[in-house]
């Protein structure tokens, strides 16, 4: 390990030492492509997770997403602040993080600390909201690039906001050594709790400020676990002590210091006393400053300090990290349940239009009076036998006003398959959606689209109608095709395309269990015997019964198609907040390459 | 100067204020009862939750007012306490957190007993009754941010109950989140029973101390609470004890803190409820919706199957009688499509039962037609139908409502079939009347039978004279042809003539006896909708309404 003591240290060649605050790049001569990285395999791989981490999403509402997204954003701040340049320069100097409760007194501590006025302190709460960091002269080069807590703008004036850093030198302070006055970490400014957690996330050490009157306020010892959790370094300093209750306070305060497990962190005292100039007066302050005097003189104990809470934040890497894969793991598997249980009501769906279309039962009521009608009136005959018939047929149509044959079944047939798919395609979204709102994550998700996803698309009734017309084209096209191929029976030969269409078009819906042969349509329509042969020959036809099944697949991969995009509306709402597996994959190969380089 | 409490100063006396928050109250328990199983749950567990407290403390003393001293670990709540009793009290301390337990000072102690029991504090101080404090129940809470899970535990359940709030906070954690996230914030409709003490203001410079003040008050404005009083204290070293003490005052002398408090709780609830009505409900189901029902229902109970069957068994039965007597008898053999359906039965029971056509009560239930099953696109297009009747019905209501409305919509779905059925089979088809041309025709039938028959035997007569030699009259002859003939063939003649006249008079027949039947039946359909479906749905707009209302009184 280097030491960190000089302030021109002697160090290998390393390249990315700060560069001037606003200077350009420097040209490095001939840069070797792959640039030997500082800090090693090990950065190369925190530099891995750190990209895992900042890609990977946790935004379906499930137990512990809301954990995840903030540890995970936390990481990366924390690999960015802390670790990968205090990885790479470990001769840095010692970064101190006065963090604590508002209105604690942690600008007026460091204020007496370095004998100045370098952070405001008052009355007014929350008083600091940007913060401050104070170093020596000679160790500004440390902090006034973005080697740090890169996401804070440098200003040597007064921080106004919570994106700047206030950079103070103080020749009285002892170099090595850095103190960051942070904002409070329980005020009612929702952005200073946040900064403050960044900061403390950022130091090598804390210098943990809270009062006789706080100390047992449940805000701080959260934070404390955290500290704890991660082997941060710590020193606690109790403030603002009515004066002889010193012993009382600070005993209970040990103890609940040894409660948390953080016995070891030494434990300062200060009463509640007087300002002199704003400052404490240094009868009050001196043990706390002797002790930051030595640990900047005796840099073997400030490199122990560096490394154990470098140590103790890599450590904390792996049950955090190994947490953010859980919960991916578990976003991915919510999202997969999500997703099966809309395919599931879709599947449905078609299986139903599947079985509505098999049963025979679309055959009944409209379809069938219409059927009869055209076959009953020797319409199908008409149509069927002769030339001169259809031309007649035009004819009257054309005078009269009367449909052309078999228009009328064509469209029952067609309103009937569309009510079939209808009816199928609102139940499936109904039992989608259903099915989603027993899950929080599914809730939120269908709350997060303006669109009713337990309803139909608007207009999925025209898509069906135009799906069904389309198909109705398809099998006249069929049928055209079959007749101009060598394989036809001579009898659709014989029949005209829109005849034998239509007859197709009733055998898809009747193939199975329902055959208007002679014996249903005499009963019922009153056909003659001579239409009867004719169409007992004609569902019997081998070719009619091919094309039946062909268009049947036809009709069944067109609905299916249609309730695809029906379903896309659930599976696009969840692809766009889905974690994606390649995200979590790439996390848990970046959580083990960092634990390989270690 | 005396400082009151805040709050609306209207005119209205202490009855005017009761008479309003009891009619709010009324106005909850309506919200409450229509709510069940229609409003998130939460949402109606604060609101019944509310309802029994409202009642609770109202029936409880009226002549107390409770104030508690709620704040955090060391701002002084303890010593605050103690100096407002003038007695040593509570014990205040400097290892955090102190206070565990609430206690109570009561200046008057007559009648608080059941109050206190209902607060649940054990520990009660009874103090001499002071003429301007007389009825405070003063509260001193536990703090609310310790590492004491407990103490914040009973400071909420303490907060939801009391008349008055005092917060008392301390120049050090007046900016804590802990007091105004949680609590100062969620109570910013509570501004009327609010006071906040700014306390341990010895400790600040004294210059300090109108800043300070006025910093708290910003934090407060920013909470939503503007108006709430800011009184600067020092308990230990006395100052400003008189202003929060005329404070306590006022809010004891009226006696209607626990009305403001109620009210606003109310208003609370009434925020919370205002996202689940909207503008008003429609007055009534979309007609074209109803027409789209009753079409669909038409269609699934079959009635233009039973209309083509009326049309056909009002031609069988009208040739039946009017037809050529001769060749009629095959009619008989062939069945009536009606009674194939088994729709002539339920005719004749209704008739026999000595019923109205339009008692459909008194048919058997039993009462089946013989109509085929539904099929799928009946089915599906009466549950399309169901579906688009809810969402019309919902147009523009805010969300529990669509689901509701289309689950009222669908209730008694599966009720539907049967009652198609029932309803289709006690529709009078209008076939049991036989017209009297019928009749008429079917004599005129009988006569030119009669005629043909009677030259037919005549004939006969002849041709038996003329086999057995005898001498055989001459039959009057009308023109060449004799009169035995005329009769014969000019009575078939005439027969099938008037036959084929009565055909097709009876299709015409048939075709208004079809349409009259299909407008009763769809009569019939209107009457199954309309109970099986359009009443269910007007019954939640109802309770819609009906809510609406409650939640526009609550809100009052």
């Amino acid at each position: 390990m280097t030491t960190g003591r000089s302030p021109e240290p002697v160090l290998p060649a390393v390249d990315d030492a700060p560069t001037p605050p606003a200077g350009l790049p420097v040209p490095t001569p001939a840069p070797e492509p792959p640039a030997p990285s500082p800090g090693g395999a090990l950065a190369d791989a925190l530099v891995a997770l750190r990209e895992a981490t900042a890609v990977i999403r946790f935004e379906l509402d499930i137990p512990g997403a809301q954990g995840a997204r903030e540890s995970g954003a936390e990481l990366v701040k924390q690999l960015d602040d802390y670790v990968l340049p205090r990885l790479r320069r470990l001769d840095a100097p010692l970064l101190t993080v006065v963090g604590g409760s508002t209105g604690a007194g942690k600008s007026t501590v460091v204020n007496s600390l370095v004998r100045e006025q370098v952070t405001p302190s008052g009355v007014l709460r929350p008083t600091t909201r940007s913060p401050v960091l104070v170093c020596h002269p000679d160790d500004l080069r440390w902090f006034s690039d973005t080697r740090v807590l890169p996401e804070l703008t440098r200003t040597s004036g007064v921080g106004t906001d919570h994106h700047t850093l206030q950079l103070v030198t103080s020749a009285s302070l002892d170099a090595g050594l850095a103190f960051v006055d942070a904002p409070d970490i329980d005020s009612v400014v929702a952005a200073n709790r946040r900064l403050a957690t960044q900061l403390l996330a950022a130091a090598d050490l804390w210098l943990f400020v809270t009062t006789a009157a706080r100390y047992a306020d449940a805000v701080p010892w959260d934070v404390l676990q955290t500290a704890q959790e991660r082997g941060t370094a710590l020193a606690m300093l109790l403030d603002r002590v009515p004066p002889g209750a010193e012993d009382d306070i600070a005993a209970h305060l040990g103890e609940m210091l040894t409660a948390h497990g953080l016995a070891e962190a030494p434990l300062f005292v200060i009463s509640e006393t007087t300002l002199h100039d704003g400052l404490l007066p240094d009868a009050v302050v001196g043990p706390l400053r002797d002790w930051f005097s030595d640990l900047a003189r005796d840099s073997a104990h400030r490199a122990d300090v560096v490394r154990r809470t470098l140590d103790g934040a890599l450590d904390s890497l792996r049950p955090r990290t190994a947490g953010l894969a859980a919960q991916a793991r578990a976003q991915i598997d919510a999202a997969a349940r999500l997703r099966a249980d809309a395919h599931e009501a879709y599947v449905g769906a078609s299986a139903e239009v599947d079985e509505g279309m098999r049963d025979g039962s679309l055959l009944r009521g409209e379809v069938l009076a219409r059927w009869q009608e055209f076959v009953g009136t020797g319409e199908l005959l008409r149509t069927l036998q002769d030339r001169v018939g259809r031309l007649r047929d035009r004819l009257t149509a054309a005078i009269t006003g009367r449909p052309p044959p078999g228009s009328e079944l064509t469209a029952a047939l067609e309103s009937g398959v569309a009510l079939l798919v209808d009816a199928a395609a609102e139940r499936a979204a109904e039992r989608a959606a259903t099915s989603w709102r027993t899950s929080a994550a599914g809730t939120a998700l269908l709350r997060s689209t303006d669109a009713r996803l337990d309803r139909s698309s608007p207009n999925v009734r025209d898509a069906i109608e135009r799906t069904v017309r389309d198909w109705q084209g398809a099998v006249l096209d069929l049928v055209r095709r079959e007749g101009a191929s060598r394989r036809t029976s001579a009898r659709i030969a014989a029949y005209g395309v829109n005849a034998t269409g239509l007859i197709v078009m009733i055998a898809v819906f009747a193939s199975t269990a329902f055959i208007p042969t002679g014996a249903e349509i005499g009963v019922a329509g009153g056909t003659t015997v001579l239409s009867q042969k004719v169409l007992e020959a004609l569902f019997g036809d081998q070719a009619v019964r091919r094309l039946a099944d062909e268009a049947r697949a036809d009709l069944r991969q067109r609905v299916d198609a249609l309730l695809a995009d029906e379903e896309a509306r659930f599976t696009a709402l969840l692809a766009a907040h889905a974690t994606d597996l390649r995200d979590a994959e790439a996390l848990e190969r970046a959580a083990a390459a960092v634990e390989g380089a270690r | 100067m005396t400082i009151r409490l805040p709050g609306r100063r209207s005119p209205e006396s202490t009855t005017d204020a009761a008479e309003t928050v009891a009619s709010r109250l009324r106005a909850l328990d309506r919200v409450v009862e229509l709510g069940e199983g229609r409003l998130d749950d939460a949402l109606l567990a604060s609101a019944r939750e509310l309802s029994q407290r409202a009642g609770e403390r109202l029936r409880l003393s009226g002549t107390h007012t409770v104030v508690a001293l709620a704040g955090a670990t060391g701002s002084g709540k303890s010593s605050l306490f103690n100096a407002l009793a003038g007695a040593h009290v509570s014990q205040p301390g400097v290892r955090r957190p102190t206070t565990g337990v609430a206690h109570a000072v009561v200046w008057d102690a007559d009648g608080a007993g059941p109050l206190l029991d209902w607060l649940e504090i054990p520990r009660r101080h009874a103090l001499e009754p002071q003429d301007d404090l007389r009825g405070l129940v003063l509260l001193d809470l536990p703090d609310h941010d310790s590492t004491e899970m407990a103490h914040r535990l009973e400071v909420d359940r303490l907060i939801a109950l009391v008349d008055v709030l005092v917060w008392v906070l301390d120049p050090q954690k007046y900016a804590d989140a802990a007091i105004h996230d949680r609590y100062l914030r969620p109570l910013a409709r509570h501004g009327d029973v609010m006071v906040v003490v700014l306390n341990q203001v010895d400790r600040l410079a004294s210059a300090d101390v109108p800043d300070a003040v006025s910093d708290v008050r910003r934090l407060l404005a920013a909470d939503g609470l503007p108006d709430v009083p800011v009184l600067p204290v020092s308990a230990t070293a006395g100052t400003g004890l008189d202003r929060l003490r005329d404070v306590l005052t006022g809010a004891v002398a009226a006696h209607r803190a626990a009305l403001r408090r109620i009210a606003a709780d109310l208003d609370n609830v009434s925020a919370d409820l205002a996202d689940v009505v909207g503008g008003p409900a429609r007055d009534d189901v979309d007609d074209k919706a109803q027409r789209a029902l009753v079409a669909a229902l038409g269609a699934a109970a079959g009635i233009p199957a039973v209309g083509a069957a009326v049309q056909r068994a009002a031609v069988h039965r009208a040739v039946a009688i009017t037809g050529f007597p001769f060749t009629r008898w095959l009619r008989r053999l062939r069945p009536d499509p009606l009674r194939r359906l088994h729709l002539d039965r339920a005719r004749t029971t209704a008739i026999t039962a000595g019923a109205g056509a339009d008692d459909a009560d008194l048919v058997p239930t039993s009462q089946r037609t013989s109509l085929p099953a539904t099929g799928a696109v009946e089915r599906s297009r009466v549950e399309l139908a169901l579906r688009r009747l809810g969402d019309d019905a919902a147009v523009g209501l805010p969300d529990p409502w669509p689901d509701a409305l289309r689950d009222a919509a669908r209730s008694r779905a599966g009720d539907l079939a049967d009652s198609l059925d029932r309803a289709v089979a006690a529709t009078d088809l209008g076939l049991s009347r036989k017209p009297l041309w019928w009749r008429a025709f079917g004599l005129l039938q009988m006569l030119l039978a009669a005629t043909a028959i009677a030259g037919a035997l005549w004939l006969a007569g002849l041709y038996a004279l003329t086999v057995l030699r005898l001498p055989e009259p001459e039959p009057p002859q009308i023109g060449i042809v004799p009169l035995p003939t005329v009769l014969l063939i000019g009575g078939l003649l005439a027969g099938v003539v008037l036959a084929l006249l009565a055909r097709a008079l009876a299709v015409l027949g048939a075709r208004r006896r079809r349409a009259r039947a299909e407008a009763r039946l769809r009569e019939s359909v209107a009457d199954v909708a309309e109970n099986l479906v359009l009443s269910p749905v007007r019954a939640e707009l109802a309770a819609y309404s009906a809510l609406r209302e409650a939640v526009a009184a609550l809100h009052r």
